[in-house]
């Protein structure tokens, strides 16, 4: 199996998605808005949904 | 009726994920259904603790005070919500030896902690139900402000996938008891389990919203 297609890299790829939510709420922090916290913990468990997704797609798939 | 050459045989199984014998890959559908409605389920959750967290952030002070007492709203009267987590938690281990028991094919290991799963998936109902009671007692209702919406919403929407968890699970219980389930054939147990473990970690972190974070005191006090 491509070491690429480990269901393991499914977290790394939810993770991605988590980090958009880091940088959207550090943006806010850091200049000072009102913080969206609606839309921050939306994205972060964007990336726990987007993970399983990844596996589904990763594990879901014939190794032949 | 000429014969099925294609005939399902025990080598055909459909896989699922992570098993020894899964030699081929992919994934059983069972267990491919179970992943996408989890993952459905985790955005709806989602929704939940964003409009959680944004009535929380909104308020002068959180918990706010209770319009008919006078005083802010308390969850301390809840003596059954720790031992229901204790339970909880320990379902989400009991379900798991009964997911590995069925895989080494050793079912009456199985059969007893998928018994034990469910009986502590019904006693938490029951838990929750009379924490309800104990609420409704002190005045704290689904209509009481934004605390008593959120409060009961959470938690009651939670209670429902338990509630959805303990059938899936009694439905598992009843086939494990016809012999339906061997070393090779359990992919609806592997898919209630997933789920069940869903159900525990999103309590657990309701559990840390509603009883652990601390409370916001009003500006300036």
């Amino acid at each position: 199996m491509h070491p690429l297609r480990h269901p393991r890299n499914a977290i790394i790829v939810g993770l991605m998605f988590s980090f958009i939510g880091v940088v959207y709420w550090f943006v806010q922090y850091r200049a000072n808005f009102q913080t969206d916290i609606a839309g921050v913990t939306l994205l972060l468990l964007l990336g726990v949904a987007v993970s399983i997704m990844a596996y589904v797609l990763i594990a879901g798939s014939p190794n032949d | 009726m000429a014969s099925d050459s294609r005939a399902m045989t025990p080598q055909d199984h459909s896989p699922v994920a992570g098993l020894a014998h899964d030699e081929r890959g992919g994934i059983s559908n069972v267990v491919l259904g179970m992943l996408l409605f989890i993952t459905s389920e985790v955005m709806f959750f989602a929704g939940l603790f964003a409009a959680y967290f944004n009535v929380r952030a909104n308020a002068p002070q959180w918990p706010p005070i209770n319009a008919e007492t006078g005083e802010a709203f308390h969850l301390e009267i809840l003596p059954l919500v720790g031992p229901a987590t204790v339970l909880l938690i320990l379902s989400s281990f009991t379900c798991q030896f009964a997911v590995w028991a069925i895989r080494r094919g050793d079912r009456t290991a199985f059969l007893r902690n998928i018994g034990v799963t469910f009986a502590i998936g019904v006693t938490f109902l029951i838990m929750q139900g009379i924490d309800y009671t104990l609420l409704y007692s002190e005045g704290i209702t689904l209509s009481s402000g934004t605390f008593g919406t959120t409060y009961f919403t959470l938690t009651g929407f939670h209670g429902a996938h338990v509630f959805g968890g303990a059938i899936m699970l009694g439905v598992v219980l009843y086939r494990g008891l016809a012999g339906q389930f061997s070393s090779r054939h359990h992919d609806a147990v592997e898919a209630v389990s997933l789920y069940w473990h869903f159900v525990d970690v999103v309590w657990i972190l309701l559990f840390s919203l509603l009883y652990l974070l601390p409370g916001k005191s009003p500006a300036g006090v």
